[in-house]
């Protein structure tokens, strides 16, 4: 039996391929498998291409894996176009439309054999059983469950529930095409095929769920109650999420004019005392850039979301990439550090999402969080998450005694000072983004400029110590070492794991907590370093060129980067782990893949 | 104006700050008004905000006992709408030049006036950039030579009004600190106006404005709308009025819907009503993602 299957399919954008997906999915969480899935489109806002990749397996995965186990094609055109994302290997089953009438030794894909090719009248096979093309998922669906052992019944319980609305004829059709598909798969059996195991995971625990949704209900759960944003993909979803659920909470939503009135809103809603956010992707974030200026240094709390998208400009804006992090920790006009942080998964996002407004609140900072395009918009089993263990901080309140002679940027010990807000008494001040003083008078004194930089920089400061923040893990004294972050470092995450089982010595280390950078906590890790790679979604490699401007990062240590949109998966980098390992053994540099400077 | 029983005076309403404004500037006026209109509606200077963007009359929050939020150029708006929506009980107030209301910020005022939310947008309107010393705003005429058009204008301006009730404000008015009373008086009722209200102001830039801007000039200028028998409901008329932006100096409330819309935080409110007993409690709001 196998523990974990890649299934990847394609189709154009009317054959439900997606929608196949979703059904197996959700089927995979009830009956308490981990998976993930991710969807992929040409930019065509309807029909065009689609595709997306499932993982279903009986562990924890964090990553949605290379090479695919199956592989589904109801054409080749479509599939053909989505290249690296649905790689086709050795070991993939491909299974695909026989009425494009490829023979299975002339499939289009170059330089690959794959373990078995099979044509298959999916189209057929749908007219014949439920009268229609429509079908043509559901046939999918009854294929994979015949030939993978896949939730049978949670599958078949989802088809009923999601044709009952339309009527006992197309309930009737699509339960006989699943089926039809199940009997195929059976009728047809391929050799060496391994079944899925049982699942391990709780029946009904498990929640589905993608990152922006995840995003959107932690800021809730944390005490947001003003959303001001501007659609751009693909971060619009949490706008929308807000627009459905904040009002309950008695909570509001601002569909702004622009990127800039939307984070201008927030600005605003926050210094009437309420916790606020905002999201957007690349561009968006550019026009933020000045407001998020004003907010560091009239010190008010926010979190901005920039879900990460292929850049610059609009780029790839449906594919991932991590290379905003130069923007999210530079691109401040002035003195103006921010905390910037990064989930790593759909369930990390609960926690980073709550820890952002908590930083946000306690420190009087806007708080970047540095999500993905594949956070963002890929489902993922989720276990139970017990929100009780989480903390939620409100911002420091002037006292009554403070309020008699209200000081509102008063520059105190840790530089945090109590914040009022209007409609209190006594603690009427003047919010500005010019230079101010302790009273918040505007002031062109360097003296007080150097204070009040010295005031907003320091209270920053403890979150270097905050290790919860970091993932690390491996064996302390290991001399290789991995550093990722976001997304990709799910990626990482696995690698590690499989070459620790080799019983090759390496550990990870994987920031929550981008900026500040943590000096002390990297310096530690990178003691015992003396072979390593930075692996991430960018051209530059940016975390490693942060990195190497903080902290001294040994030489060994080099990057491991591509631009977005090309996948990092964890055969690359167990292949590179492996080879540096070798080195380290024969005390040899491994061939040149250090960064171009 | 102000009742008897008014627990505030104008005094009330003034910091001890020490404006930065040329001494003649016409910003001083508007100031005065502000603190006499504020102090007719009575409302305590812990509840109201005062949101500017950036210019010499942006200074202006600062020199009031109000909650004073001294932004960035053109996004006063913006700013003031998220505060009106977290705490819909402030009153709040909105300053800015013509610079920031029509040119940098030009597009955040449609928005703010169809959303409709209760707001008092004040322009200070001097035709010039004063603070970065004089070059064209978006109101300053067409020929007319600054320091960034040394040869004179080639564009024609803004005219704020029209810009305004063109896209449906409630409640248009334009004054001069050339006449106190009735500046403070169109203050006061777009304050008491129950939406976006918008007052321009005709405030000469004593340094870079011309001759003919000055307060000397506007007293001899302007005309009283009412004293013209103006009807303020007549919105068609209004526009016809606000054509003569530029040419003539009319005072007084251009136009008062006399039927105003919702406001957009009414909604809100109303939404929250509908809405508050379908919402799970915080700390299970996660449960909405089990999978069905």
């Amino acid at each position: 039996m196998r523990s974990d299957l890649i299934i990847g399919m394609a189709g154009s954008g009317g054959d439900g391929i997606v929608a196949a997906g979703e059904s197996l999915m959700t089927a995979a969480a009830l009956e308490g498998y981990h998976a993930i899935m991710t969807k992929s489109f040409g930019s065509q806002i309807r029909g065009g291409e689609s595709s997306c990749r499932l993982r279903i397996s009986t562990q924890k995965v964090l990553n949605p894996g290379g090479t695919l186990d199956v592989a589904v094609a109801l054409n080749w055109e479509d599939f053909l176009k989505f290249g690296a994302e649905l790689p086709v290997g050795g070991h993939t089953v491909v299974i695909y439309e026989s009425d494009t009438r490829v023979q299975p030794d002339k499939i289009p894909l170059e330089g690959v054999i794959p373990a078995v090719a099979l044509a298959v009248p999916i189209q057929g096979m749908a007219k014949e059983h439920a009268g229609t093309e429509k079908a043509k998922n559901t046939v999918v669906l009854g294929l994979l469950v015949g030939w993978f052992g896949l939730a049978r019944d949670g599958i078949l319980a989802g088809i009923r529930k999601k044709f009952a609305k339309k009527g006992p004829e197309v309930l009737q059709g699509n339960e006989r095409a699943f089926g039809a598909g199940i009997e195929f798969a059976a009728a047809h059996p391929i050799e060496g095929i391994q079944g899925m195991a049982s699942p391990t995971g709780d029946k009904g625990k498990n929640l589905l769920v993608d990152g922006n949704d995840m995003c959107a209900a932690a800021a809730i759960f944390a005490g947001c109650e003003f959303f001001g944003g501007y659609p751009i993909t693909p971060s619009s979803e949490i706008m929308q999420f807000h627009a459905r659920e904040i009002w309950k909470y008695g909570g509001t939503v601002l569909q702004a004019e622009d990127e800039i009135a939307g984070i201008g809103a927030v600005v605003g809603a926050s210094f009437a005392g309420k916790k606020a956010m905002t999201a957007t992707s690349g561009p968006g974030m550019s026009l933020k850039t000045e407001m998020l200026g004003l907010a560091t240094i009239a010190e008010l709390p926010l979190v901005c979301v920039n879900v990460q998208r292929g850049g610059p400009s609009t780029g790839i804006p449906t594919k991932s990439e991590q290379a905003d992090l130069f923007q999210a920790v530079f691109s401040a006009h002035g003195d103006a550090p921010r905390p910037v942080l990064a989930p790593v998964s759909v369930e990390d996002t609960f926690g980073v999402t709550v820890e952002a407004f908590n930083i946000a609140e306690q420190y009087q900072t806007p708080v970047i969080i540095l999500s993905d395009q594949e956070i963002a918009q890929r489902k993922e089993t989720v276990p139970p998450i017990d929100t009780s263990v989480y903390r939620v901080i409100d911002r420091r309140r002037p006292t009554v005694n403070e309020l008699e002679n209200y000081v509102r940027f008063r520059v105190t010990e840790s530089g945090v000072s109590p914040i009022s807000h209007p409609g209190m008494k006594g603690g009427n001040y003047l919010a500005s983004g010019i230079e101010h003083n302790e009273k918040g008078a505007p002031t062109a004194s360097g003296e007080m400029h150097s204070r009040m930089n010295e005031k907003r920089i320091k209270k920053l400061f403890p979150l270097k110590k905050r290790r919860d923040l970091f993932y690390i893990q491996g064996d302390a004294n290991a001399p290789l070492g991995l550093i990722s972050w976001g997304s990709v470092a799910g990626v990482a995450m696995e690698a590690a794991r499989q070459v620790q089982k080799e019983g090759i010595p390496v550990k990870i280390i994987v920031p929550k907590l981008l900026f500040p950078v943590a000096e002390e906590i990297y310096q530690e890790f990178f003691a015992s370093i003396k072979r390593g790679l930075v692996v991430e979604q960018s051209h530059q490699g940016q975390l490693y060129r942060v990195l190497r401007m903080f902290v001294d990062v040994p030489a060994g240590v080099v990057s491991l980067a591509k631009s977005g949109s090309n996948p990092i998966v964890p055969e690359e980098v167990v292949g590179r782990l492996r080879r540096l390992s070798l080195a380290l053994q024969r005390g040899r540099v491994p061939e040149s893949e250090a960064a171009h400077d | 104006m102000s009742a008897p029983t008014n627990p505030y005076m104008a005094k009330d309403y003034k910091s001890d700050l020490k404006p930065i404004w040329c001494p003649g500037c016409g910003d001083f006026g508007v100031v005065t008004a502000i603190y006499r209109a504020l102090a007719a509606v009575g409302r305590p200077p812990h509840e109201i905000a005062f949101v500017s963007g950036i210019g010499c009359s942006s200074r202006i929050p600062g020199y009031t006992t109000a909650y004073g939020f001294n932004s960035v150029h053109g996004r006063a708006l913006p700013i003031a709408q998220g505060i009106k929506l977290a705490n819909p009980s402030l009153l709040v107030l909105v300053a800015g030049g013509d610079g920031d209301g029509f040119s940098i910020g030009g597009g955040h005022v449609a928005h703010a006036i169809r959303r409709n939310i209760d707001l008092t947008y004040i322009v200070m309107d001097n035709q010039i950039y004063g603070l970065t010393k004089g070059q064209l705003s978006p109101t300053s005429h067409r020929g007319l030579k600054t320091a960034s058009s040394a040869w004179g204008s080639l564009e024609d301006p803004v005219n704020p009004l029209q810009y305004v009730l063109g896209y449906g404000a409630g409640f248009v008015a334009q004054g001069t600190p050339a006449d106190m009373s009735g500046l403070a008086a169109i203050i006061e009722e777009g304050i008491r106006f129950p939406g976006f209200a918008f007052v321009n102001v005709q405030s000469p830039c004593v340094t870079y404005g011309e001759e003919e801007a000055q307060l000397k000039a506007q007293k001899e200028r302007m005309e009283s709308l009412e004293k013209l028998g103006h009807n303020p409901a007549d919105r068609l008329r209004a526009m016809d009025l606000a054509q003569a932006y530029g040419t003539k100096l009319y005072t007084g409330v251009l136009y008062r819907n006399p039927t105003p819309p919702p406001t957009y935080e009414g909604a809100v409110k109303a939404r929250h009503e509908e809405l508050r007993a379908s919402a799970k409690p915080k700390a299970q709001i996660l449960d909405m993602f089990a999978p069905r």
